[in-house]
Parts: C-alpha cells; structure tokens; sequence
C-alpha cells in the first residue's frame, strides 16, 4: 500500500491491519503486541486510535486483553467441520488433546423437543449425558446428547463410556447421516461460568440429529465458545431445480408468493 | 434405482398433493423443499408413513426430512413429473 492509499484509509484501519499481519506472521498465541505508546510513534496516530484498532481484534477474538498485564495474542480457534465426527476425533485431528467432565448422567423420560429428535414417543425412556468438553484442557463446549435406552440398554451400566459414537459403532449403530441447526446466542451465567468466559458471551447452539440409517440414535444439543470455535462448512454446487413438465402443468394461477424462508439442509 | 426409491418418491409425491400442486422441488442435501400450489392438500403423516424424518411448513413451502437418499428419489420424483 502507498502513502497516498494508506491516508485515505480510516487510520485506526492501518494500524488494526499491521496488527493482524504482525500476528499472523511473527507473532505465537500468547505473545504480547506492540504498547500503544509504541504504536501511536510507529503510525503517528492519537492513543484514542490505537485502542479503536486493538479493541477491534479483542472484540473478534483475536486478541485478548489481561487487566494490568497488557494485550496478547489469544488462542486460536478451531476450526472443526460439520460433519458426523465426534468432537474427540475433531480435537485430535487438530493436534488438541480432547477431554470431557460428566456433568449429568442420567436416564429418564423424553422431553416432547427430545422426542421429536429422536422420532420417539413422548416420555419413551433416553438415556442423557451432559459434558463439559475440553482441548487441551480448555473448555470449549457443553453438549448434551440423548440416545433411546432400547437401543443401546447398558449404556451407562458401568458409568458414562468415554465415547457414545463408540458404543453406537459397536451396536452396530454408527450415524450413516444428519442434521446440524446452528444458532448464535448469549451464553446463559451457567453456561459462561462453566465454559470459563470471562470478557465475551457470544456462543453457538447446535441441534443434531444423528441417524444409522433409518434409525434416529442420537439428538445433541451443544454450546460453543464463541472464541474459541470456528465453524467449517464444506460447500458444494446446488441441484437442479426440479420442476414439473410443461405439458402436464396445470395453467399457472396468479397469486401472491409468500417469503420462503431458508432453513436447514 | 431400485423399486423402493421410485414407489418412495411416488407417495412423496401423492402426499403433496401430487404433480398438479408442484410448483417446484428444491433438492438440498437431506431434503426436499417443495414449493407447491396449494398448502391444504399436503398430508403431513402420509409424507412421514412414506418414510419422511421430519416435515416442516411454511406458507406454500414443505420442507421433507428424507435423508441422504434424496439423490435418488429426486431422481425418481424428475421421472414422475
């Protein structure tokens, strides 16, 4: 960039862009950035505009500042794809040591939301597991799973398995295909106290539904850490269209098309 | 395609209301999303007897929970429409 073009640009820009290149270049997660006094010298640009560009990347995540200690380089998220993985295997795959604390172990009747997901009739006994689950020791999610007690009876027999996709594969149920719905949300006190959230409350809900075939095995609610998580979604080319043929169409009537809203696919 | 995929797609078809309330079918990757003319005329438990995992409407758009082999039965339904 030139002179000229860097001075058109918003400054507290300039210098948020030399930070983010300073960071993804030289810079390791933990490090400290430049002191606002050095950077004010460096672009010749007021303190009020140097604390614009860091509150910027502290407030995407990229940055985090500590009370007294200075502005670092956060932890990097992760960018686990949405596929039918288990978030163990996600972790791993990521060089992150996975971990889980059991928060709820229980088994009990479906809630109608429950029921639904797992195409069961209401109050048809589930089993529910809560975890808190951990990379490399840091907390990253709540998820809450639920599997219907007649497929897989023993479940929690001898305690919580560290791995229900494990006992799925092993009865013979591993998920062939599902659904994920993602939300953005505010993480309830509850959910921020246990997911360690200090400064930021944005997190990701996620609804699946998890089926071996024909058969729905598991429903899982899940909480993401907004700063930690990143979301990775493979995309392909839409179908065609599928449309009836000319011939056999009924003349088209007129009528007021009503808003078709996107949903989950 | 086997038999099962094209009487599959057959009774997804009658359910909503047949080739004459067809607008158009939106083929994504677990579901069909119909846009058809008349709402009323859908049958939510037919779609579901006929091996739906899930129906969802709204206004003249029926989302069909139908799985991964929505290829082949949009393959079907293209043969009866």
């Amino acid at each position: 960039m030139t002179p000229q073009q860097a001075a058109r640009r918003h400054k507290h820009l300039v210098v948020r862009d030399y930070l983010a290149e300073l960071i993804a270049t030289e810079l390791e997660v933990g490090d400290a950035v430049p002191s606002e006094r050095a950077l004010t010298e460096r672009f010749d640009v007021s303190r009020m505009t140097v604390r614009q560009a860091l509150d910027a990347l502290v407030a995407e995540g990229t940055l985090v500042r500590e009370q007294g200690r200075g502005t670092f380089v956060a932890p990097r998220h992760a960018d686990f794809e949405m596929r039918l993985t288990t978030f163990g295997e996600e972790a791993r795959r990521r060089g992150l040591e996975p971990g889980a604390e059991v928060l709820e172990a229980t088994t009990g009747p479906a809630s109608p939301r429950v029921a639904r997901g797992l195409d069961l009739d209401v109050g048809a006994p589930v089993h529910h597991v809560a975890r808190l689950r951990t990379a490399d020791d840091t907390p990253m999610s709540i998820e809450s799973s639920w599997i219907p007690a007649h497929l897989a009876p023993g479940l929690l027999t001898d305690g919580v398995p560290d791995s229900l996709y494990a006992v799925l594969r092993a009865l013979d149920l591993a998920p062939t295909w599902g659904e994920d719905t993602l939300q953005a949300a505010d993480a309830t006190p509850d959910e921020a106290r246990l997911l360690g959230m200090t400064t930021q409350r944005a997190v990701m809900r996620t609804q699946r539904r998890s089926y071996a075939g024909q058969t729905a095995v598991m429903y899982t609610q899940s909480t993401f850490r907004g700063d930690r998580y990143s979301v990775f979604v493979p995309l392909r080319e839409a179908r065609p269209m599928l449309v009836p043929r000319p011939a056999r169409t009924a003349p088209p009537v007129p009528e007021v098309l009503t808003p078709t809203p996107e949903g989950a696919s | 395609m086997s038999t099962s995929d094209q009487e599959r797609a057959a009774a997804i078809l009658a359910a909503l209301g047949g080739v004459d309330n067809i607008v158009e079918i939106d083929p994504c990757t677990t579901r069909l999303r119909a846009l058809v003319t008349d709402p009323a005329v859908v049958d939510a438990a037919a779609l579901k007897a006929a091996g739906a995992y899930g129906v969802t409407s709204h206004g003249r758009v029926v989302q069909v929970v139908v799985g991964p082999e929505v290829d082949t039965i949009a393959s079907a339904l293209d043969d009866l429409m």
